[in-house]
């Protein structure tokens, strides 16, 4: 028989205490992976949107609590414009609204010229007509869910669109949303003369990094958005996200690691007579340690098996509700595998360690008399 | 006592005592056996046998006096458990077998870290225990098994990596007279045919009667140590009927 096997009869000997402690553990497993990726997944439609058409990347309100309270005067786009690097800079509005069964429907307001020089390619129709006010390019999932197509009229917010065109576009936002002109949505969503984001486009020959940097020091109240994680400047749900999976991450050690630790101990005090009988028949206490760690370390590694699976169902089960899946796909990286696994060593670890200890501690002899 | 065979334990004043020094449960025992001899320490209970014999197998450490055993002193060993692995074996009076293991598994349990493969540790524990006579419950769990079967495991186990000196704490204490005969031929047969040196610490009048030397303890001292009155049994195993 080999090491790992006796081991394993120990834990499967409190089949019931050990199922108990590998729930407790998996299901803090099984946060970490969901949260992970949802929010890998958040960002990686985010990260596309900063880049969406084309746009190398964009620029928001500096200190925004949310990306859609982001609020920058119409006034300033020109200015950022004029910056020396930046080849175009088209600004958008968000509106979040209800259309059909999803509450959180994106209703994107934009230039219609800026539409038909960078917009997704179309499906079906055309683009915005300059100077139009009523109507709406869909993207191909919203039309979908919607189920409208190009000649329908479509009603948000009180308002009567008729669809002109659907495209097809690489970012979730728009392909489940609408793009609208500009001064509709603002006129809707009760935001004059304001965009909520700015898309940059770079003059050739130009570094993205330096063009951001001069765009925040020439421009009063605007912040640059180079990359997904920078969402978390002007977004505080963003900061949300990374804060709460810290925050399960070091729960799940904290909690899945006194589990493990109880556990463990009530297993080794109730095993103290055969450490006893161990040590007796020759064991170093060195062996002994390496069983009680390896019993908590396979504990915590089916339980990181058991909560991946139950979290990738997880997923699958928010990815059901409408407004989440107009809102972000997952991105199952292996990152967050990684981040579970990890967390279930420091957990076995935290968890097994004083109980070893305590157990290499006593002599045979104080062992083998412990009633 | 030991008639120029070479000592194999050897205790030179040794005191152990418990309750901060007020019980001297051993008050300067000085012992030297022999190997190959089949020793019995007799006394009454709470005179401190179980405590010389735990001594003796280094699961406790004396107060004063020195131990040695197989060659080895045991102040200043520095790996107890590779002694308590390879030059002892020992014999509770319980027989403190792992519940949660077979029978084969329980006797390979003092294999681990010797460098046999788990493939090895499986022979040599079948070989074991089909020289106690248990081999067809290799199976079993200990709680299965009668109190002879399962002290019979625990010599098995005892024997996992062939030591020279067997130490049996009352290893009949709970069995009836037939199964502790068993037990015994067992015991006996070990130092017959491996010239290993048991002692057996025993209440039992009929197990000290197959011993060859007894040794009488009382309040923690040796008071009497001979032969017995009995013709010792001869080392040569030909010459046993
Ligand atoms: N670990 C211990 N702590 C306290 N007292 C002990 C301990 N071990 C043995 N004793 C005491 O030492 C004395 C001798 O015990 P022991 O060697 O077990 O006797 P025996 O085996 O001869 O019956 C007894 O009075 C017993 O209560
Ligand atoms: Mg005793």
């Amino acid at each position: 028989m080999g090491f790992a096997q006796l081991v394993l009869r120990n834990l499967l000997r409190a089949r019931v205490r050990s199922g108990l402690t590998l729930v407790g553990i998996s299901l803090g497993i099984t946060t970490i992976v969901a949260l992970g990726v949802i929010t890998a997944g958040f960002k990686s439609t985010a990260g596309a949107f900063v880049q969406s058409g084309g746009a190398d990347f964009m620029v928001a309100q500096e200190g925004a609590a949310d990306m859609s309270f982001s609020t920058i005067p119409e006034t300033v786009v020109p200015q950022i414009a004029a910056v020396s690097g930046v080849a175009a800079a088209r600004g958008a509005l968000f509106h979040f609204t209800r259309a059909g069964s999803n509450p959180l429907f994106l209703l994107l307001g934009v230039t219609p010229g800026d539409l038909a020089a960078d917009g997704p390619p179309l499906v079906e129709g055309r683009y915005l007509a300059d100077g139009a006010t009523d109507e709406i390019v869909l993207g191909a999932q919203g039309a979908t869910d919607l189920n409208v197509r190009v000649g329908d009229a479509l009603t948000i917010d009180d308002r009567v669109f008729h669809v002109v065109g659907v495209v097809q576009s690489d970012v979730l936002w728009e392909q489940s949303g609408a793009l609208a002109p500009l001064v509709t949505v603002q006129e809707i969503a009760n935001r004059r003369e304001a965009v909520s984001v700015v898309h940059i486009t770079l003059a050739s020959g130009t570094k993205r990094d330096e063009v951001a940097r001069r765009i925040e020091d020439e421009v009063p109240g605007v912040v640059s958005i180079v990359t997904a994680d920078d969402i978390g400047k002007i977004d505080s749900g963003f900061q949300l996200l990374d804060a709460a999976n810290v925050a399960i991450s070091g729960l799940a050690i904290v909690i899945g690691g006194i589990g493990v630790m109880n556990t463990m101990v009530m297993s080794i005090f109730e095993r103290t007579r055969e450490i006893g009988v161990l040590r007796a028949v020759g064991w170093s206490g060195w062996r002994v340690l390496r069983m009680i760690l390896l019993e908590a370390l396979m504990l915590c590694f089916a339980a990181a098996v058991a909560g991946s699976f139950l979290g990738l169902l997880a997923v699958q089960a928010v990815m059901r509700i409408p407004s989440v899946r107009g809102f972000l796909e997952p991105s199952y990286e292996p990152n967050v595998f990684v981040q579970a696994f990890i967390v279930a060593i420091v957990v076995a670890l935290v968890g097994a360690v004083y109980p070893a200890i305590r157990a290499t501690r006593l002599t045979p002899m104080e062992a083998l008399r412990y009633e | 006592m030991n008639d120029g065979r070479d000592v194999v334990i050897r205790c030179r004043g040794v005191v152990k005592a418990f309750e901060n020094g007020r019980l001297r449960a051993l008050d300067g025992v000085d012992l030297d056996i022999g190997a190959g001899e089949f020793v019995a320490i007799m006394g009454p209970s709470g005179c401190g046998k179980s405590t010389l014999l735990n001594l003796i197998s280094a699961l406790d450490q004396p107060d004063d006096g020195e131990i040695e055993v197989a060659g080895h002193d045991l102040r200043s060993h520095r790996h107890l458990n590779h002694f308590r692995a390879r030059d002892i074996g020992l014999v509770f009076q319980l027989d403190n077998l792992l519940p949660g293991l077979t029978v084969r598994e329980n006797v390979e349990v003092p294999m681990y870290g010797q460098g046999l493969s788990a493939r090895q540790r499986h022979a040599r524990a079948m070989q074991l225990l089909s020289f106690v006579g248990i081999e067809d419950r290799a199976a079993a769990r200990p709680p299965e098994l009668s109190g002879g079967e399962r002290q019979r495991v625990a010599i098995a186990r005892a024997l996992a990596n062939g030591p020279g000196v067997i130490l049996a704490d009352e290893p009949t204490g709970r069995l009836d007279s037939a199964t502790s005969g068993k037990v015994l031929d067992l015991l006996e047969s070990l130092r017959r045919n491996q010239g290993a040196t048991v002692v057996v610490v025993t209440h039992d009048p009929a197990v000290a009667a197959r011993a060859d030397r007894v040794i009488r303890m009382l309040d923690g001292r040796v008071v009497e140590d001979g032969s017995n009155p009995r013709p010792a049994v001869p080392a040569a195993p030909d010459a046993r009927p």
